[in-house]
């Protein structure tokens, strides 16, 4: 049985610390335990967690590990059963698990960006509007709202198709939508769970390419994935296994990543 | 969604069940049949939602019918025309009824569709989806239509106190025993021969039921012929007169029934595209996102949201005209009367709005029965909107918008061509008869106030749908 050592974890935590470079994280996790109402184990095991400002982070881990439980808690989606877990905003740091579900819902929409493996648009509504809803919601003007949108969307290649409606764009433009919407909010933060899940290789390559773009103009990423090649290209990649942070390392070990993601 | 369908997994697909013979297809629906009606606990509701469904068609048509055949015992001079005026009633409300009965039966089916086409996909032949569908679809009306015989019990005193001719309808409400078991037989035929004419889109193609098909729009030409129609029927309006020298009470009739024939067929025509047009300009002016959304809704399929409310199209046509010509009437001539045309003036419009209110009860409940079909439906877009941080708030008032207005489009729609009919008896009925003419406004308003309330009765389903994502996702 491969380690559960402690040890292994406070080891990646200070080598990512050691990048931080002493600065406060932009969100920081600690001791956060999810347990789910019918569940016999719990599907994280106080996990201690430091994502600094412009870090790219790939979680990793085999199916059921609690990836996406660890996502939807570090993002206010979930609240956990224990632990905190704390944003740096503008206003100070804020106690996401402490917030209730107006506030945490509140900060999703203003603070936090998102990108599924799918179905977080609307069909009925155009790409351009599916963008600008995000803007609209935070009570901008439509039109100024589909302005910016319709700016997002041309930097991420949709030129062109701003009229058409969900339905009518492929998987990989569909997706790059959801990329615009997530950050045409000016969200710092962006929560990706198997972004590039339901597309071919070389789409892929190109919604991740737009995602870690977004990383470059300083937003912070986090990224769950099954995809070996998705992680070697972000910062630094974090593997779970039964909810427990097993390896935390900058460059991906391909020990690590074989060894837990093959289990 | 679920990685866990049985359709992705083709190693495990089972031999397709030989049942080349319709009794083997039935031999196999039975075996299948508690397989089929086992269900997770999160489905509890989605059961429960068709039966009331069909409680409530069978309740309102029981009361519909109760109403109409009290007047049948009756038995002196005007007992007649009291008859012909609940016929005229009965088949005013009978596209309402229409209306839910078809909420019913789409809500009981969107349920069995995902579950068909996965049989479908597992191997099962036609027949034996054939049967079960029926299968499932007459015991959901059955079930439904017995709870809805202990409404009628329950509803039937309450409308019993409507009073005609001074007197309260009281026991005339109950229908002969013998048609109850006959409504909930006739409840259940229905709903097995609407399963089965919904079926063919899931025995034609497994995957049919998840590829939704974009909505035919409406031609321009039938607008012209429809405004054609109006203005023919404002033309004929006028010489209502003229035929009655030439021809006789039996001319008026028949105008009038044509009038009011091409009327229907006219708003038909006319409804799906005003409502088209209207959405279109919402969907441009929208600065809110329920308002967006709710126009980008009804533009998805703007006839089935006409077609939705459409059942006060007529009832609210005629509710114009009833309170227009009573108004009238009762200003001019009570003098020389007898008592008992008094009491037909009277009765009459109370008829009528008894008929608008009804029509209007059953529009919501055929709301009510939609939206939350449909909330159900879009239960992955409520999670997903609700992990973006969109407030609940936005979705529910986005449905209720997009039934709101088609019900505006209708309701407002129709009374106005009445009124146009008769423009210049509207102006006299508002001078002479203010009261009349308000409290024909306070029943649309009431039914207004009905719809809305149904139509947001759906967002309760929502905080249920996110307590349990993993449900839909
Ligand atoms: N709503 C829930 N109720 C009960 N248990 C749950 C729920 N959601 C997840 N779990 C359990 O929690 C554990 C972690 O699940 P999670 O979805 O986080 O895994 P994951 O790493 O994202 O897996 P995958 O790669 O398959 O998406 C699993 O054992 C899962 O069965
Ligand atoms: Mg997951």
């Amino acid at each position: 049985m491969p380690t559960r050592d402690p040890l292994v974890v406070r080891r990646g935590r200070c080598l990512a610390a050691g990048r931080v470079g002493g600065m406060t994280p932009l969100l920081s996790a600690r001791g956060l335990t999810m347990q789910y109402p019918g569940g016999t184990t719990p599907a994280l095991d106080a996990v201690d967690l430091d994502i600094a400002a412009g870090e790219s982070v790939a979680v990793m881990g085999a199916s059921g590990s609690g990836k996406t439980t660890l996502l939807h808690c570090l993002a206010g989606i979930l609240r956990p059963t224990a632990g905190s877990v704390t944003l740096g905003s503008a206003n100070g740091p804020v106690r996401i698990e402490s917030l209730d579900d107006a506030g945490r819902s509140r900060l999703r929409r203003e603070e936090l960006g998102f990108v599924f493996q799918q179905g977080l648009l609307l069909d009925e509504l155009t790409a351009l509007e599916n963008v600008a809803v995000a803007r609209m919601l935070a009570g901008v003007p439509r039109a100024q709202a589909e302005t910016e949108a319709a700016q997002w969307l041309h930097h991420l290649g949709l030129a062109g198709l701003e009229q058409r409606r969900l339905g009518e764009l492929s998987g990989g433009q569909a997706q790059r939508v959801a990329i615009a919407r997530a950050q045409v909010t000016g969200a710092r933060l962006i929560f990706a769970d198997e972004p590039t899940g339901a597309l071919d290789s070389a789409t892929s390559v190109e919604v991740l390419d737009l995602l870690l773009a977004a990383t470059q103009a300083g937003r912070t990423l986090v990224v769950v994935t099954h995809d070996a090649d998705v992680a070697r290209r972000c910062a630094r990649t974090v593997v779970l296994r039964d909810g427990r942070v097993v390896s935390d390392t900058a460059a991906p070990s391909q020990a690590a990543t074989a060894a837990e993601v093959s289990r | 969604m679920t990685a866990a369908a049985p359709s992705s997994t083709p190693g495990s697909v089972p031999a397709p069940v030989p049942d080349a013979r319709p009794a083997g297809a039935f031999a196999t629906a039975v075996h299948l049949a508690p397989l089929f009606a086992r269900r997770r606990d999160g489905d509890r509701l989605a059961l429960a939602l068709p039966v009331a469904a069909f409680a409530v068609v069978t309740a309102l048509l029981l009361v519909v019918l109760g109403g109409a055949q009290a007047f049948f015992g009756w038995d002196d001079d005007l007992a007649f025309t009291y008859e012909a005026f609940a016929i005229i009633a009965v088949v005013l409300l009978v596209v309402p009824l229409a209306t839910v009965g078809a909420s019913a039966a789409r809500l009981a089916a969107r349920r069995r569709d995902e579950r068909l086409a996965s049989l479908r996909l597992l191997g099962a032949t036609t027949g034996t989806i054939t049967v079960l569908t029926v299968l499932e679809a007459a015991a959901t009306a059955l079930v439904g239509a017995v709870v809805g015989v202990a409404g009628y019990a329950v509803l039937a005193p309450v409308v019993g106190l409507l009073r005609f001719r001074g007197e309260a309808l009281g026991a005339q409400m109950w229908v002969p025993w013998w048609w109850l078991p006959l409504a909930v037989l006739g409840v259940g035929l229905l709903a097995a021969a609407s399963a089965v004419v919904g079926l063919r889109a899931v025995v034609v193609t497994p995957l049919g039921v998840r590829t939704r098909q974009r909505a035919g729009t409406a031609h321009w030409v039938r607008v012209v012929i429809a405004v054609g129609v109006l203005l023919g029927g404002m033309v004929v309006m006028q010489m209502l007169g003229v035929l009655g020298n030439l021809g006789g009470v039996v001319a008026i009739i028949g105008a009038l029934a044509a009038i009011f024939g091409g009327m229907l067929l006219a708003l038909d025509a006319l409804g799906p595209w005003f409502v088209r047009v209207r959405a279109r300009r919402q969907a441009r002016k929208a600065q809110t996102v329920p308002r967006l959304l709710a126009a980008r809704m009804v533009l998805e399929d703007p006839k089935a949201a006409w077609r939705q409310v459409s059942g006060v199209a007529m009832t609210s046509f005629v509710g114009v005209f009833g309170a227009v010509g009573l108004a009238l009437t009762q200003t001019t001539s009570t003098e020389g009367m007898d008592p008992d045309e008094q009491w037909l003036m009277q009765d009459i419009s109370t008829g009528v709005l008894v008929t608008v209110a009804i029509s209007f009860l059953m529009v919501a409940c055929s709301v009510g029965i939609n939206q939350a079909a449909g909330t159900l439906d879009r239960a992955a877009v409520h999670v997903s909107l609700d992990r973006l941080g969109v407030p609940r708030s936005v979705m529910s008032e986005a449905s209720r918008r997009a039934v709101m207005s088609a019900l505006w489009m209708v309701a407002g729609g129709s009374a106005l061509c009445a009124a146009v009919l008769i423009f210049p008896l509207v102006g006299m009925a508002i001078f002479v008869q203010p009261i009349a003419i308000v409290t024909a406004l306070a029943v649309f308003a009431a039914g207004f106030l009905a719809v809305r309330g149904a139509a947001a009765l759906s967002a309760r389903l929502v905080p249920g749908i996110l307590a349990r994502p993993e449900r839909v996702l």
